[in-house]
């Protein structure tokens, strides 16, 4: 069978032992990360232990989902490997968004026009199911 | 017991970069090649060979063009050496700086006489394997990462936002920089460049525009690194290794979201101070680490040149050889080229020139003693991972 002209296939996260449970979640719609039952602290990305504390009995946490941007950039250029995938998409928004808990998230503002995206802009998540397995938390404008 | 002083570079070889395999099938040289160009450029240096390298110290780069666990055993095998110590590092863009650290620990401790730590890359082709820090793979990749391009766009645009740093202060980085490139035969960028040009270069991941980025190239560079007493038999002039300093994987606040403004270089380049015991009024120069036009001038503030957020201060210095604090006096990395890993080196090799009082026509006057840094790797929601501080100069006293 002849495939033509096929879309550059977008690159997903491989799910594993450490994160399957963050992806589970984010399947059913819950934005989770590890807490640390010593000391308290959240720990991200996720880590075999507390990334402040070195405690290795963490429990998955729900979190509020309500963020404020740190800093965003909007990508108007391909650069590196694999970015064709991406090629559709430009402009878009990447930004870290600054967790009401505390942990930084890496993430796609969605919802509003990349000109109205700035710093200190509150947002609150979305989930953007991209295969069966993986829904990618993105954040929107929190009205 | 201190490293300071007690070693120096007696040796330096940089081949001329390019940006051959651009294009598919296009002829160009492969990694040993330029390796070995390197190095033998460096011997002749330095007045050695080969054999001077047999039962001594290699430090080997880790380039991200060519990811192959057994690499110091591979850089010996090509260059024809057999080495008495390896040392292998993967610190990115500051593995060369940090290299020079190690080298000199080791020649101190007296493990080995003398060092070779050489680089390359041909950042086009390789078999790259795609290797990349998990957090990277899974949880920035599929969001569209754009290489370091987006990674410093972030960092920048929080920089911008907290201190108001404005296009003319970048700029006057970038168009001296470029300046010092069309004084430096070996620079590859020598097309004298405008604050307007600078500011009305194209947005590629906004805030970062096209003139604010490195440009990927192939080539060698190398250093060769002995006692302080065995150099100064040697026939060129000897350059120390004053001040030494490393901080990685560094955290300003909570490790989950720590200010992305702050650069690991302060804790480093402290070190490296106190070690020499000199501060930033001291430096006749500054060689710094430039992926990106606003992580010259956040290095600036972190080393202490001036206050954080000082945009007047970037606005109206003289960065030139001639001016107040002359940095990137060969170009550097921007205009030089950045063959990956191997790229950072080249503010060791201008430090030493500028020591030896071979800069030219870019030569700043009377330099006595000078930095250079290395920096490399974008971790998750953070600023840059690995940072390296070296401070040089031509007088051990």
């Amino acid at each position: 069978m002849a495939e033509a002209r096929t879309e550059p296939r977008r690159p997903l996260p491989e799910i594993t032992e450490l994160t399957a449970p963050f992806w589970q979640a984010a399947k059913e719609g819950r934005l989770v990360m590890q807490r640390c039952r010593a000391c308290g602290e959240l720990t991200w990305c996720p880590r075999p232990s507390c990334v402040e504390c070195g405690g290795e009995d963490l429990e998955w946490d729900q979190l509020s989902g309500r963020g404020t941007v740190y800093t965003f950039t909007v990508i108007r250029q391909l650069a590196g490997r694999g970015a064709r995938a991406f090629e559709k998409d430009i402009p878009y928004v990447i930004a870290w968004v600054d967790l009401e808990e505390g942990p930084r998230f890496y993430t796609n503002i969605v919802g509003c026009p990349v000109d109205d995206v700035e710093i200190g802009m509150k947002v609150e998540v979305v989930f953007d199911p991209v295969s069966d397995d993986i829904s990618l938390p993105k954040f929107k404008p929190r009205s | 017991m201190s490293i300071r002083g007690s070693t120096a570079i007696i040796g330096i070889g940089e081949t001329p970069v390019d940006r051959l395999g651009r294009r598919p099938g296009e002829r160009r040289r492969t990694i040993p090649e330029y390796l070995t160009w390197a190095a033998r450029l460096a011997m002749e240096d330095a007045g050695l060979t080969r054999k001077d390298f047999d039962g001594q110290g290699l430090a080997a780069i880790y380039t991200t063009n060519y990811l192959q666990p057994f690499w110091p055993e591979e850089t010996a095998s090509i260059l024809g050496i057999t080495p008495a110590l390896s040392m292998a590092n993967a610190n990115g863009g500051a593995a060369t700086v940090s290299a020079l650290g190690q080298a000199a620990a080791a020649i101190q401790a007296g493990l080995v006489e003398r060092v070779l730590c050489v680089a390359a890359s041909c950042t086009f082709v390789e078999n790259h394997n795609g290797a990349e820090p998990r957090d990277v793979r899974d949880f920035e990749v599929p969001y569209g990462l754009m290489g370091a391009n987006s990674g410093i766009a972030l960092v920048m645009r929080r920089h911008m936002h907290e201190y108001g740093t404005t296009l003319d202060a970048l700029g006057n980085i970038a168009v001296t920089a470029r300046y010092h490139a069309s004084l430096n035969p070996n620079a590859y960028l020598k097309k004298p460049m405008t604050l307007e040009d600078y500011k009305t270069s194209r947005l590629v991941a906004d805030p970062v525009r096209l003139l604010d980025c490195v440009m990927p190239a192939n080539g060698g560079k190398a250093f060769i690194l002995t006692s302080a007493e065995r150099a100064a038999d040697m026939p060129r002039k000897p350059v120390y290794l004053m001040g030494f300093g490393e901080q990685d994987n560094p955290s300003y606040g909570p490790r989950t979201h720590s200010d992305a403004t702050i650069m690991g270089i302060r804790d480093a380049g402290a070190r490296a101070f106190a070690m020499a015991g000199v501060t930033a009024d001291d430096m006749d120069f500054a060689q710094l680490y430039d992926d990106y036009v606003v992580i010259e001038m956040m290095q600036m503030e972190d080393l202490g040149f001036c206050e954080k957020g000082d945009t007047k201060y970037f606005e109206s210095t003289d960065f030139s050889f001639k001016g107040t604090l002359p940095i990137q006096t060969g170009g550097g990395m921007i205009n030089c080229g950045q063959p990956s890993t191997c790229g950072g080196m080249i503010h060791i090799l201008e430090s030493v020139t500028q020591l030896r009082g071979d800069g030219d026509d870019r030569q700043v006057a009377g330099a006595r003693t000078g930095l250079c840094t290395g920096l490399g790797g974008l971790p998750y929601g953070k600023n840059l991972g690995s940072t390296a501080v070296a401070i040089l100069s031509n007088d051990n006293g």
